[in-house]
């Protein structure tokens, strides 16, 4: 469709629109009132509550730490307690950085340029955490065994570990291959619409 | 008049432009009504720092194209749930041929990118390149610039169809 005959179809409907009256006060404020409770809880829905549980699992473990007598298993624990920390505040700090996006003063292309920079951090972020998740899969289970069996997995159960961490690599390796080609095409779409904005300011 | 009764009024004056902006930037009718009653809500919510010294027109337009925008591209699980049933949708009133050709051109601008789609949509509500500058954030030359790319654009659309 040319844009001339955009126009006279785009008019047409707001002549059609124009008539029609939907809306009545009441409708109006009950629409801002509901939203308003809605957005109070919107993190406690998924990532807030997420974060709790990875808050009380680190504090437990940080209350058995103790029992982590060897150096290896302590250096499990350590990693284990503060990726169950460290995690869940990055993930809630970024939820409140795209939140900050200020949608009242900004112009559409201040939010465009917000969003692409927001979006290129965020992916970072996710690219370090696959890796991050994969490290924990692996130390964690010495916590595990040591802290439900009370055993040294590389003691008792060391035959375990030996196909445990290859079978994980394999993951790693195939599954960051994969998320890499993603992170790539989005990162790339976000710097290209970066710069595209920055030569509409010339 | 209180402050509710000015919201109330303004947004009445102005449902057509949220209703075609919702439909512009979603492809079904719940994420319609949801993004409807964001931009109302986000409104709502600036509506105590407009001074008045802007006109209404451009003010209602930014914040509801950078609602729209960034309703778009955001994940949806941060999403709220909310009683789609309370927003009544204009579009169901127009006849089957009007309709027919709405849905192709919300399509040919939905292709367009994000920066032009809001120009284009400016445009057609006939508004100034000036006044496209002020809500858009480029300059008014950029403006003049980027419609005649998208004329461009759109004719290639229908040659590929």
């Amino acid at each position: 469709m040319e844009l001339e005959e955009m126009q006279a179809v785009w008019s047409q409907m707001s002549d059609q629109l124009e008539n029609q009256n939907k809306l009545t006060n009441k409708l109006i404020m009950q629409m801002t009132q509901e939203r308003y409770k809605n957005k109070i809880g919107i993190l406690s829905k998924y990532e807030g509550i997420g974060a709790i549980v990875c808050f009380i699992a680190a504090l437990s473990l940080l209350l058995q730490l103790p029992k982590f007598d060897t150096w290896y298993l302590l250096v499990s624990a350590v990693f284990t307690i503060a990726y169950l920390i460290i995690v869940p505040l990055v993930v809630l700090h970024s939820i409140k950085e795209m939140k900050r996006i200020n949608l009242i003063e900004n112009t559409y292309k201040e939010t465009l340029v917000a969003y692409a920079q927001k979006k290129k951090q965020f992916l970072l972020k996710q690219r370090i955490g696959i890796y991050l998740n994969f490290i924990l899969l692996v130390v964690s289970l010495p916590v595990i065994f040591k802290v439900f069996k009370d055993e040294d997995i590389f003691m008792t159960n060391v035959n375990l570990m030996y196909w445990y961490v290859p079978i994980m690599a394999i993951f790693l390796l195939v599954f960051s291959r994969w998320g890499y080609g993603k992170y790539k095409n989005v990162t790339n779409s976000a710097s290209k619409i970066l710069e595209e904005l920055d030569n509409t300011s010339s | 008049m209180t402050k509710e009764e000015t919201f109330t009024r303004i947004i009445k004056q102005n449902e057509g432009v949220i209703y075609k902006i919702t439909r512009l930037y979603t492809r079904n009718e719940e994420d319609q009504k949801d993004l409807y009653q964001e931009i109302v809500y986000q409104l709502w919510k600036a509506f105590d720092g407009f001074r008045g010294d802007a006109k209404v027109s451009t003010w209602m337009y930014r914040i509801a194209l950078n609602t729209a925008l960034f309703h778009l591209k955001k994940d949806k699980r941060s999403g709220y749930s909310v009683s789609l049933d309370t927003v009544v949708l204009k579009q169901k009133e127009y006849d089957p041929l009007l309709d027919e050709r709405l849905n192709v051109l919300y399509d040919s601008i939905r292709n367009l990118e994000d920066l032009d789609k809001a120009i284009v949509f400016l445009f057609l509500e006939e508004k100034k390149y000036e006044e496209i500058a002020v809500i858009t954030g480029i300059t008014s030359s950029n403006v003049s610039t980027r419609m005649a790319r998208i004329k461009e654009k759109l004719k290639t659309q229908i040659i590929k169809k």
